[in-house]
């Protein structure tokens, strides 16, 4: 179990110190049993924090917002930022420290373990109880959450409740993190890319169904991009924020901007933007599952990742973030590449 | 007008209504949605709210204005593309969607009368469904002026009274949809009515959200323009379109021409939702961005919807329907935002 009063103290001690310049952890939200994403400055807010199977959010989402900030203010804060990660978010971080995106100096790195559990899937806790309101939803013993409701406390193994992300997790505790609260805990029913399997054993055209049925559906609202660590460029291909460069840039300049996906949410262009998105996830994606959660019409996005994380790994022998030293798989090359057109 | 319609009337109603096409809501894996039905017995009426707003039906996210096409790349030919002319009836408008509705049809009736909208709007009827208890726990009709059982927006609203539906006509298109052959109906007698009275009243018990300051928005959120309060409230903001997109009564839209080929050149004129959570939306295009961060979108969502519309509109252009809050990926949660707003010194 994790020791919250250990993890409070850790806390307080880094902002009593000044040894951060803030804290990203989560709190308990006004929206049910839910927890948020909470921004802790003042040692004294540090009662706030909360660790619970909603703690869903991977924080290190707001290191790109922290980074942009950093690099576009005129004296550049020496101090990092605390953040707590779970074995998934942690990865991420690691990702960002191989592209070089982040520096290793701008973040001190809590780990929690989410040992024999992990976090909840909302859809499938309300499934289980007949959509009967939740009031809190604790970890218990082993792989068991404790939930409780107007009835009462009611105790739900984990395979039945937990994200699939977390059923398919390879690892369930940050692995390098300096300092980890809880058990490094190897579980028992984690299996990798079940998903994946499971569709890949559809014919071909019943897959291509599936998909065009699953983007129809899609209303490009982008919260998958947005609520994505990887998804850090500057300008996304399906947003042009940069359409005119300076003040001189002429209307033809601007008229002959390449749009390369419509605004119209129809089946083309959602393709264009999903796989757009699908491709940059090769070799970065570390399955911390957000995109998939945040979406509001269902698309199981994380399907499209693990395809092209099993690739990396079966071809590669490489999982995105598992190695901060190491090069980023599409930037590195090796002279016994398995592809002979590289070579 | 008021009627009775046992529950397994329902279908043998809808079909009486072949003139028109039906929407009801279906499920879709975890959520539900408004979706044509082939099949009156399929029709259930059981279920929360739909994913997608009303809005999605009414005023689509992708309208096609008109066709442009040229072969010699001088001449232009222009063809406009109005909806098509199918009458439709809408079963199982949650109150709070319809209120929406009657909220968009002042910015699309107002100065200037925009006709796409209008022709689907005056070919709908809607038929609403009263909750008799919140459909969710973020439900909050009642703090900004609705109610579970407003008519308001809606030509029919039936109340759930068990075993049957309790029907009540109130407009003119709606006295239509009711009469149709005799012995579907039944007139509805006192104890019926009695029935409904006492539901409605306990369902508005039932509501845990309130607004307690909602009257004093428009001035409190005018005070706060400059201040700090947008930057604390939107630190988790990811700037993603769920909020704006998912709501019933957000209305904010783009224009684009999109070609299909550039020569002969083909292509239309297309309206599409747009949000002011995304980058692009105010983007100047000198490069200047006057909403450029995530303060200044939170704001903007927050102020129109309770004070720029109640400014303009004299009414919230929020229906409590509470989908912002329920689906928001990072637990963003409007009511606790304005009522933080309230005691905000900073």
């Amino acid at each position: 179990m994790i020791d919250l009063a250990a993890l409070k103290k850790e806390a307080k001690q880094l902002l009593k110190d000044e040894k951060v310049t803030y804290l990203l952890g989560y709190r308990q939200g006004s929206n049910g049993h839910r927890a948020v994403p909470a921004f802790i400055r003042e040692p004294e807010e540090v009662e706030q924090l909360t660790w619970d199977p909603t703690c869903t959010y991977n924080l290190t989402r707001y290191l790109i917002d922290e980074v942009r900030e950093r690099n576009s203010s005129e004296e550049r804060e020496d101090r990092p930022v605390g953040i707590l990660v779970k074995g998934c978010d942690n990865r991420a971080i690691n990702v960002l420290l191989q592209e070089k995106y982040l520096r290793k100096e701008d973040v001190h790195v809590i780990g929690i373990s989410c040992e024999h559990a992990g976090m909840v899937d909302e859809k499938k806790l309300a499934r289980e109880l007949k959509n009967q309101p939740v009031m809190e939803i604790e970890f218990g013993e082993g792989d068991r959450f404790v939930v409780t409701t107007e009835e009462g406390k009611t105790t739900i193994s984990a395979e039945k409740i937990l994200a699939d992300r977390c059923l398919e997790c390879k690892a369930s505790y940050p692995a390098g993190a300096e300092v980890i609260f809880g058990d490094k805990v190897k579980r028992e029913f984690t299996r990798p890319y079940k998903g994946l399997q499971e569709i890949e054993t559809l014919p071909a055209g019943e897959r291509w169904a599936f998909w065009k049925a699953q983007f129809e559906k899609c209303i490009r609202c982008y919260a998958c991009r947005s609520v994505c660590t990887m998804c850090y460029c500057d300008e996304c291909v399906v947003d042009s924020i940069e359409l005119a460069v300076t003040a001189d840039t002429t209307a033809e300049e601007k008229a002959r901007k390449v749009r390369w996906a419509e605004r119209s949410p129809v089946t083309s262009e959602n393709f264009t933007f999903h796989l757009t998105r699908a491709m940059h996830m090769a070799g970065r994606c570390v399955d911390c599952g957000e995109c998939e959660r945040a979406c509001p019409v269902d698309i199981p996005l994380r399907l499209l990742y693990a395809k092209l994380a099993r690739t990396a790994d079966k071809m590669f022998d490489y999982e995105a973030g598992s190695d901060p030293d190491q090069p980023p798989l599409t930037s590195s090359f090796t002279m016994d590449d398995p592809g002979d057109f590289i070579r | 007008m008021e009627k009775i319609l046992t529950k397994q009337a329902l279908p043998r109603w809808i079909e009486q209504l072949d003139a028109y096409q039906i929407y009801a809501p279906v499920r879709e894996q975890e959520g539900w949605k408004y979706a044509i039905v082939d099949t009156p017995d399929s029709v259930t009426l059981d279920y929360p709210n739909t994913v997608l707003s009303l809005k999605s039906i009414l005023f689509p996210q992708r309208e096609v204005f008109l066709e442009f096409h040229s072969q010699n790349g001088r001449d232009l030919e222009v063809e406009e593309l109005l909806p098509g002319d199918a009458q439709s009836v809408i079963f199982g408008v949650r109150p709070c969607d319809a209120k929406a509705i009657s909220l968009m049809d002042k910015v699309f009736g107002g100065d200037y009368i925009d006709n796409y909208y209008w022709k689907r709007r005056n070919q709908t009827r809607l038929i609403g469904l009263a909750c008799n208890e919140p459909v969710s726990p973020d439900c909050f009709c009642n703090a900004v002026d609705g109610a579970p059982y407003s008519t308001e927006g809606l030509d029919i609203l039936m109340t759930d009274l068990g075993d049957r539906y309790f029907l009540e006509s109130v407009t003119e298109k709606g006295e239509e949809l009711l009469a149709v052959e005799d012995d579907l109906f039944q007139e509805a007698g006192k104890k019926d009515q009695k029935a409904v009275k006492d539901l409605r009243s306990g369902a508005e018990k039932k509501f845990e959200r309130k607004i307690p300051e909602l009257q004093n928005m428009p001035e409190i959120l005018a005070n706060l323009f400059d201040s700090d309060f947008w930057e604390q409230e939107s630190m988790s903001c990811i700037r993603c379109g769920i909020c704006t997109y998912l709501c019933p009564s957000c209305h904010c839209f783009d224009i684009n021409d999109e070609v299909e080929t550039a020569a002969p050149l083909k292509g239309v004129r297309v309206r599409t939702w747009d949000t002011c959570q995304f980058p692009d939306f105010t983007m100047h295009s000198s490069g200047h961005n006057p909403r450029s961060d995530r303060a200044a979108r939170l704001r903007q969502r927050v102020s129109h919807k309770y004070r720029y519309f109640p400014e303009q509109y004299d009414a919230f252009l929020c229906t409590g329907c509470g989908r912002c809050i329920d689906k928001c990926p990072v637990g963003i949660d409007i009511v606790e935002v304005l009522n933080k707003a309230v005691d905000y010194e900073g």
